[in-house]
């Protein structure tokens, strides 16, 4: 019997050739009808046949689905045949003013393998031509202004197809049928190689010249999908060093990439699950291992066990290393400390003057600015470092589904915002930080994007760090005044403990323990927090335990020269005199006045002179990193904990075990700290640093995990999470995963979502939702 | 709101603001005289509009640890920071009133000291202090002394904190950070690699050289809260952005290492004897030359310009990188993860 079947997809289902798919579908089943775009993201399908062959075209749309697609809900409705339809169509898109319901947009893909032919084929117009892509893979989120995602909503709006990409677009047999950015030398974009005065170097191959004066240590800028690199060669040390005097990072680890895997082999260990992760469609940045010896420049990573890898993505990428001999090239975003990522060619000009000796760029505009992913394998699980390009805008799925749209505008340092409705939320792009004019509006120019996309336009909730000071805030009071709707204040560890709990899909109502730790968050009770245990849920949280609060001479100070944190820890844990002496011989590099700076410090502590007391878990191994000589003073967040752990990965448990005390402090439990260290100090002279590193972070890890389970054998809870910054941390997450697995509970980590502050507006937004009802 | 008051809420900082917005403010349904500037544009002083001429009228309370500290003394900061409120409204002090509270107990050469102290001030600007009034109480209930002291001032023209338009210039008359620095110091016993001494000092002499020649546009004092408090007042009042140049803002070497070593910003640091000056372009370089002329002048310089904007302050570092200065919360505060 002949029947109708109208069905209906969300999920990620526009911008990756899915209308075609279809269409070669429905044209092998004989059916007739239409499939079209949706204004919210989804795809509607009209299919008219004998019912058999609906049936099977129903089953072949799960079964051949295209790898990036994503459904999340399939609805069918079967009507009486309609014979009103002469063929199949691939109807344009409808705008219509329908209900607007929860979709996936497309996140940027990197080139596919049918094109990277094209590419190579001296026979295919595409030959050699950067901005080769189909309806499988290429830009997306970075280009589109406005959903449904069709040419004349993205940047390539401005480059209107030729004659023969207007064949290819309008031929549903066609790889390139209905793909949004496809173009050709003919009609598309091109790239420039210009000097810093702006002067034409070469337009007619111009990646080849970059590829040769990379070679010969020069630093070039280098346009792409999402921003613009700094890319410079990797097995010399000058014209690192060079870049990093010019662009003022000392230590901050680079990214680097490299033509293809043997290579990366060479340099780095990489796991079947790096490979892949490698290898993805989103092709982060992986944090892998390094070799020993290490065969490219200690300057890559310096101090690090570590080295940021990523592999080519777009048809820029693949030329470069075509042109090329380089094993691995520098590819760092071009952005300045607290600003974002430069993406404009009159930008780049104007800012990378300086840096730069050359700049390769294209004439396409960048809509939305998306830096690299990072993702590292922590405990044996992948795990954001940062989650943008190729993730961008795929939401989180929540364990509920939300009454209110909820905007979250993140904290302050390596931010994002999220925009939350129904049962998803979608973060932004990496924003972060959040200290210069030019990053505030980016803050606010991707969140009303994000909002734009989701026809999210008054919230009915908005969600902020509970930091008085903290410069998004000003952005969410704005929101919040414009759309009416309550401004929601977070605490920023209980946002953590939101976020981790969200993504594990635990169920409303639920309580779980958090072990919460990282550099510093504004507390309940206004103080510096950052070693927390929490009990608590979506709505509320209740602080059970932390790290011993230690004196944080000149506050923030403390985040960049480790030896006052030292000083600070070790005041009144043994004698001024002994301190004074310890501290001249051995960690002035911790301080930026040498002795003088200890004699305020010691004055500042004596007489409490802006010396806030912290529970922060980051100052703590800021501290351990200064005293077992490891590093000194910060040039990138992280980075004393980072190099610590690096040391620790080549320790090993010995004998001596450091002290290990836990507190009941009228209910509140508090890990003593300060004999930690001071162990430490006596142990310095007999082991080595590597297995002092260890030793420590095994032993702060275990109290950690100590206090949590008795938490939760007092409280009768059964989930323990660890998030926070320093659940980067590879050992101490094991270290606290197993104890958590011998209490008999069930550890929770994150995959989804950082575990960084890149994560926090999800956590805001979740609460939010529960508190604004 | 909180509950309590906390000692946040005197520092001149974003929490002082809001309580003065949210509960003072709000509470006096008579709150200026009618054409004139009053209670809710909380600016250095109020007008009292008469016969075409304007009466400006301001108050202040006096309190600080200890009572006399290198460069200035209690008395002296009374009368200094009364005739600046009032001269950076444009004014001519006529006449100030004081209060004196008193501690049982305190020894009378020690108000001999800070009346004594007073009278130099008010002699140094010419100006009469024509009324007072004395209380005591109980030791314990009062730390030694404070004063509160009025002043009223005269004005053609009153100058606000409100006025600035982009293309303006931002004069600041003096060193920053000296006068909270060396109270510092003195109370805790700080030693500096130089002496450091307030800076308190009537300025009435000085602004009235600099509205002489005219085309100034805007002032105020950088007390409490500093040049961030200052600046970000004026620029959410003028709905501009002040775009500041870090290596132009006038500082002491001490000032500077020592906000350095200590964690402390100088640009939140309270100053006594500074203030800030916005003129425009085609009389900056002019005004700024009356300034220098002043004795409490000869460190002015043009450290910033006015922008379209919508009222944020931000700071063009000696890098070349650019941040927003942030209205100060009313202590510091870590924010570094």
């Amino acid at each position: 019997m002949k029947r109708r079947a109208i069905i209906s997809i969300s999920g990620l289902v526009q911008g990756i050739g899915f209308r075609p798919f279809v269409y070669r579908l429905a044209v092998k089943r004989g059916l007739k009808g239409y499939v079209k775009n949706l204004g919210d993201a989804g795809v509607e399908i009209d299919v008219n046949g004998e019912e058999g062959e609906l049936r099977a075209f129903l089953r072949d749309l799960r079964e051949e689905k295209p790898s990036i697609a994503i459904y999340t809900k399939i609805g069918v409705k079967w009507l009486d045949f309609s014979d009103e339809y002469s063929g199949f169509t691939i109807d344009s898109s409808d705008m219509g003013k329908r209900e607007v319901k929860l979709s996936i947009i497309p996140p940027d893909i990197s080139i596919c393998d049918e094109c990277l032919q094209d590419l190579f084929n001296p026979s295919d117009r595409h030959y050699l031509y950067p901005f080769t892509c189909c309806a499988l893979c290429g830009p997306r989120f970075t280009t589109m202004t406005d959903i449904p995602y069709d040419r004349e909503r993205t940047t390539m709006s401005d480059f209107p197809l030729c004659l023969d990409c207007s064949r290819e677009f309008y031929d549903p047999l066609d790889r390139r049928f209905n793909a949004q950015t496809i173009c050709c030398p003919e009609n598309g974009p091109s790239m420039t190689l210009y000097d810093p005065g702006k002067a034409v170097v070469e337009k007619k191959n111009p990646i080849k010249v970059a590829a040769e004066l990379l070679e010969e240590g020069l630093i070039v800028a280098i346009k792409g999908i999402g921003g613009i690199h700094l890319a410079v060669k990797t097995i010399e040390d000058d014209p690192i060093l060079r870049l990093r005097e010019r662009r003022r990072k000392a230590n901050k680890p680079f990214a680097i990439m490299s033509p293809g895997l043997e290579e990366v082999r060479r340099y780095a260990l990489v796991s079947e699950l790096e490979k892949d992760l490698l290898n993805s469609y989103a092709r982060p940045i992986v944090v892998l291992r390094k070799r020993e010896p290490f065969p490219l420049s200690a300057y890559i990573s310096p101090g690090l066990h570590t080295v940021g890898v990523m592999l080519p993505y777009s048809g820029i990428n693949h030329l470069l290393f075509h042109y090329s001999r380089e094993p691995a090239l520098v590819m760092t975003s071009a952005n300045f400390p607290g600003e974002p990522m430069i993406v404009s060619n009159q930008e780049a000009f104007k800012r990378l003057n300086g840096v730069a000796d050359y700049f390769l760029l294209h004439n396409r505009k960048i809509w939305a600015r998306c830096d690299d992913s990072v993702v590292k394998m922590i405990d044996g699980h992948p795990t954001f470092l940062r989650r943008s390009r190729g993730y961008v805008p795929m939401p989180i799925t929540l364990p509920f589904s939300s009454r209110i749209r909820v905007v979250a505008v993140g904290p302050e340092l390596t931010s994002t915002a999220s925009v939350l409705k129904e049962d998803k939320c979608y973060l932004t792009q990496h924003i972060g930080d959040i200290e210069s004019p030019e990053s505030l509006a980016f803050l606010q120019e991707a969140l009303r994007h994000m909002m734009t996309l989701l026809r999210v336009d008054r919230p009915e909730a908005v969600a902020c760090d509970l930091h008085p000071g903290f410069l998004s805030r000003t952005v969410a009071s704005e929101l919040a005044e414009e759309s009416g709707a309550p401004l929601i204040e977070v605490q920023h560890h209980h946002a953590h403990l939101a976020k981790l709990m969200v993504e594990n899909l635990i169920e409303p109502g639920k309580e779980a323990v958090g072990i919460v730790c990282d550099g510093y968050g504004y507390g309940s009770d206004g103080t510096p927090w950052g070693g927390e245990i929490l009990v608590g849920g979506y709505r509320g949280f209740n602080r059970v335990g932390h790290l011993e609060p230690q004196p944080m001479p000149g506050g923030d100070l403390c985040a960049y020269r480790y030896g006052r944190m030292l000083q600070g820890i070790l005041y009144g844990e043994i004698p001024e005199e002994e301190l004074r002496e310890f501290l001249s011989k051995n960690c002035l590099k911790g301080f930026s006045r040498g002795e003088k700076e200890v004699e305020v410090v010691f004055n500042q502590l004596g007489k409490r002179i802006y010396t806030p007391m912290t529970t922060s878990t980051g100052r703590l191994l800021d501290a351990v990193s200064c005293l077992l000589g490891i590093s000194y003073t910060r040039t990138y967040e992280g980075e004393g904990a980072m190099t610590l752990e690096a040391t620790a990965a080549k320790g090993s448990r010995r004998s001596f075990r450091l002290p290990l005390e836990i507190e009941d402090e009228g209910g509140m439990l508090v890990l003593k700290t300060s004999q930690m260290v001071r162990r430490l100090l006596e142990l310095r002279s007999r082991y080595g640093k590597e297995d002092l590193a260890y030793a420590f972070q095994e032993t702060l890890a275990e109290g950690l995990a100590e206090m949590a389970l008795r938490v939760a054998e007092d409280q009768g809870l059964r989930m323990i999470g660890f998030t926070g910054g320093v659940a980067y941390n590879d050992m101490m997450t094991r270290v606290i995963r197993e104890r958590v697995e011998k209490g008999g509970c069930r550890f929770l980590y994150h995959q989804k979502v950082p575990c960084g502050d890149g994560g926090i507006s999800l956590g805001q937004a979740v609460v939010a939702s529960f508190r604004a009802l | 709101m909180r509950e309590v008051i906390k000692l946040e809420h005197g520092g001149g900082g974003r929490l002082m603001r809001e309580l003065v917005e949210e509960v003072i403010v709000p509470a006096y349904k008579r709150n200026r005289v009618e054409g004139g500037i009053g209670l809710p544009e909380m600016d250095d002083g109020a007008t009292i509009p008469l016969n075409g001429h304007n009466i400006v009228f301001t108050t202040d309370a006096y309190t600080v640890k200890p009572l006399f500290f290198p460069g200035g003394d209690i008395g002296r900061l009374a009368i200094c920071g009364t005739i600046n409120d009032l001269a950076v409204m444009g004014a001519t002090p006529l006449a100030l009133a004081t209060s004196i509270i008193m501690e049982e107990g305190l020894p009378i050469e020690v108000l001999k000291k800070v009346v004594g102290s007073m009278n130099r001030a008010l002699e140094e600007v010419g100006v009469p202090l024509v009324a007072g009034d004395t209380k005591v109480m109980e030791r314990g209930k009062l730390d030694e002394l404070v004063i509160n002291a009025s002043g009223m001032g005269f004005a053609d023209r009153v100058v606000t904190d409100s006025g600035l338009k982009p293309g303006n210039k931002i004069i600041l008359t003096g060193t920053i950070g000296n006068h909270q620095l060396s109270l510092l110091s003195s109370r805790e016993g700080l030693q500096f690699e130089a002496p450091l001494e307030s800076d308190v000092a009537p300025l009435w002499g000085m602004i009235k050289e600099a509205l002489n020649i005219g085309g100034i546009t805007a002032m105020k004092d950088p007390t409490r809260g500093g040049l961030s408090s200052a600046l970000n007042d004026m620029s959410r009042k003028s709905e501009v952005d002040i775009l500041l140049w870090e290596e132009s803002i006038p500082i002491k070497g001490v000032v500077r290492s020592a906000t350095e070593l200590l964690g402390l910003d100088p640009l939140e640091l309270a100053n006594e004897g500074i203030s800030i000056i916005g003129v425009e372009e085609e009389k900056a370089e002019e005004v700024l030359g009356a300034v220098r002329r002043d004795r409490y002048g000869g460190d002015a310089a043009i450290a910033g310009t006015v922008l379209k904007g919508r009222g944020r302050v931000i700071l063009e570092t000696f890098v070349g990188g650019k941040r927003i200065v942030r209205e100060p919360l009313g202590s510091p505060m870590p924010r570094i993860c």
